[in-house]
């Protein structure tokens, strides 16, 4: 079982690798990569999406609906030998492979995403197929706040319920922040827990950068026979004191030396 | 009897040997549909009223390996979840097919909400996607066909109406086409161009007058069939009949189809306004009105002769 002094310094690790990339490729969501970067090592280094080596791919399906910050799984991806790390070091070429948004032409990228609101519903389409067909499958969605703001995500969560699909495990990265401002001030989409809960979702809520809330909440859910949802909250652009919980950072922005610099240390 | 329940029946024939074939539907019915439920529970998927959610949970489905139909009123199944088409069918290369039933103005005792008249021009902008509209049982029965052999991104067009069927049926040959002629193009003769149920309007004039007029059914309208423009290729003049708005509609198809492959007749499109029919009377009564009746169509020919 790895520590998790070791998921953190991974995590560490791959946002280092990423904002390495972006500040190469000078476009990117650093912001929504950041925050959902451990939540993700959780999953994959925790050893909740089962690797089969033999076949060198992932059992369970992890589906980023947030697309653009699929390449969060990138680094990942290339380390378990899943993403050749050809393409990986690639990227930002024109005939790259990888992209700011994943599609399924990428290796481990078991969804093509971008537009919000989506994954649910695939998930929840492909969860049921694994049901119905008894293959011991599940599948992993994770989805930001924002997305709680298409009618979709309801429509497929009503779905998911009235399906009882266990196999399906919902995360929300809950930065509290879109383009514009804060969820709170854009559009208030609190109490998110209790209107989940009123779907008759199990839901729980975790500090996304915990790894012992997380590996925690992910035992639990895996041990579960029912739908669960996981509410992660998260701050934008975690690890670096430029970009932590600034809209702007949504997308990559310009960066001065001293700003390189220094998001160079607070990530190593 | 009516296409949906031919198209359902295929399927139902296939689910026999074939379980990887679901079938989702945002509460909408058929005979043949219950007929499905009944038999084939596992096969059968009810999505709610929910067309959005609907193709989603369809390229969950697609993803997995499986044969995806969808199905749900026109009106709602194409341009309410039309970005669900795109990003799931359309850019994955999924097996969905959308069967879209009540195009034109099926639902005219409903109302303008209910009208499906711009479903054709939106779909055949979905890269990727195929474009079906039978006007009889045969077609019907070799799309439903086509869809189960060969599974693939598309969008087959039913009309609400039982449609009657025309005096011989679609051939394999015909099918593989993508069109079907009836009567011979010569220079003499006017050609109408259709599909569905408008191509029955067509269909009364050249009964009545077989040395006047030439009908082609293109029921596949996308990809456009290649081979129409060979056989259009000295034509002059065409009067493409659909029950779409304006816009986009199977002129624009045909046009666009035909001048690709360097044929450029005059191409007159019989179709609705541009305008929100409120209106009531039925469909008749409505197509009459706003120029899509038989008259109107036999008018058009008469222009074309002056």
């Amino acid at each position: 079982m790895i520590k998790l002094n070791d998921l953190e310094n991974l995590a560490k690790k791959y946002r280092h690798d990423l904002f390495e990339k972006l500040l190469l490729i000078k476009q990117g969501h650093p912001g929504s990569i950041f925050s959902m970067m451990d939540i993700v090592v959780s999953m994959y280094h925790g050893g909740f999406i089962r690797f089969d080596k033999k076949k060198n791919e992932f059992l369970d399906k992890v589906l980023i609906s947030k697309g653009h910050a699929t390449a969060a799984l990138y680094p990942i991806l290339r380390d378990f030998g899943v993403l050749p790390a050809s393409e990986w070091n690639n990227w930002g070429h024109k005939e790259s492979l990888l992209r700011v948004f994943g599609n399924t032409s990428i290796p481990g990228i078991d969804i093509t995403s971008g537009s919000l609101g989506h994954c649910i519903g695939s998930g929840a389409g492909m969860a049921i197929s694994y049901k119905r067909k008894n293959q011991d499958k599940k599948v992993y969605v994770i989805i930001s706040e924002g997305e709680l703001y298409e009618g979709s995500t309801w429509e497929a969560l009503l779905f998911a319920k009235h399906n009882e699909l266990d196999n399906l495990i919902i995360v929300i990265d809950i930065n509290s922040l879109i383009i514009l401002g804060n969820t709170k001030d854009c559009l208030n989409l609190e109490p998110i827990k209790s209107k989940i809960q009123g779907l008759g979702i199990k839901t729980s809520e975790i500090n996304g950068h915990n790894f012992n809330e997380l590996i925690t909440a992910f035992e639990s859910v895996q041990k579960s026979n029912e739908l669960n949802c996981i509410l992660a909250k998260t701050i934008k652009g975690k690890g670096s004191s430029i970009m932590e919980n600034k809209k702007n950072w949504h997308y990559w922005n310009p960066m001065n030396e001293d700003e390189i610099k220094k998001t160079r240390e607070e990530l190593s | 009897m009516f296409q949906r329940d031919i198209f359902i029946q295929e399927i139902i024939k296939k689910l026999e040997t074939d379980k990887s074939i679901y079938f989702l539907s945002a509460d909408f019915g058929a005979p043949a549909l219950d007929i499905l439920r009944d038999r084939f529970p596992n096969n059968f998927i009810h999505c709610g009223i929910s067309e959005q959610a609907m193709l989603d949970i369809a390229s969950g489905l697609a993803l997995d390996g499986n044969n995806v139909f969808v199905y749900a009123m026109a009106p709602f199944l194409s341009l309410r979840a039309i970005e669900q088409a795109k990003c799931g069918p359309g850019l994955m290369k999924l097996p969905v097919c959308l069967i879209s039933v009540g195009v034109g103005l099926g639902y005219a005792d409903a109302g303008p909400t209910h009208y499906s008249t711009e479903d054709f021009s939106c779909f055949r902008s979905i890269v990727g996607s195929s474009v079906f509209t039978p006007s009889d049982v045969s077609t019907t029965k070799l799309i439903a066909q086509e869809m189960l052999n060969n599974p693939k991104f598309s969008y087959v067009r039913l009309d609400r109406e039982i449609l009657p069927n025309h005096q011989s049926e679609t051939t394999a040959n015909d099918y593989k086409k993508g069109y079907k002629i009836y009567g011979s193009i010569d220079d003499k003769k006017i050609i109408y161009i259709s599909h569905g149920k408008m191509f029955h309007k067509c269909m009364e004039l050249f009964l009545k007058e077989k040395d006047k007029f030439c009908c082609i059914d293109i029921f596949k309208s996308k990809p456009f069939p290649k081979q129409l423009a060979t056989d259009l290729a000295t034509s002059k003049v065409l009067i493409v009949v659909d029950e779409q708005s304006p816009s986009g509609n199977l002129s624009s198809c045909v046009h666009e189809g035909l001048s690709k492959l360097n044929v450029f007749p005059k191409i007159i499109s019989k179709s609705l306004p541009e305008k929100y029919i409120f209106e009531n009377g039925g469909r008749k009564y409505l197509l009459d009105k706003f120029g899509l009746s038989t008259n109107d169509l036999l008018e058009a020919s008469k222009e074309i002769i002056k």
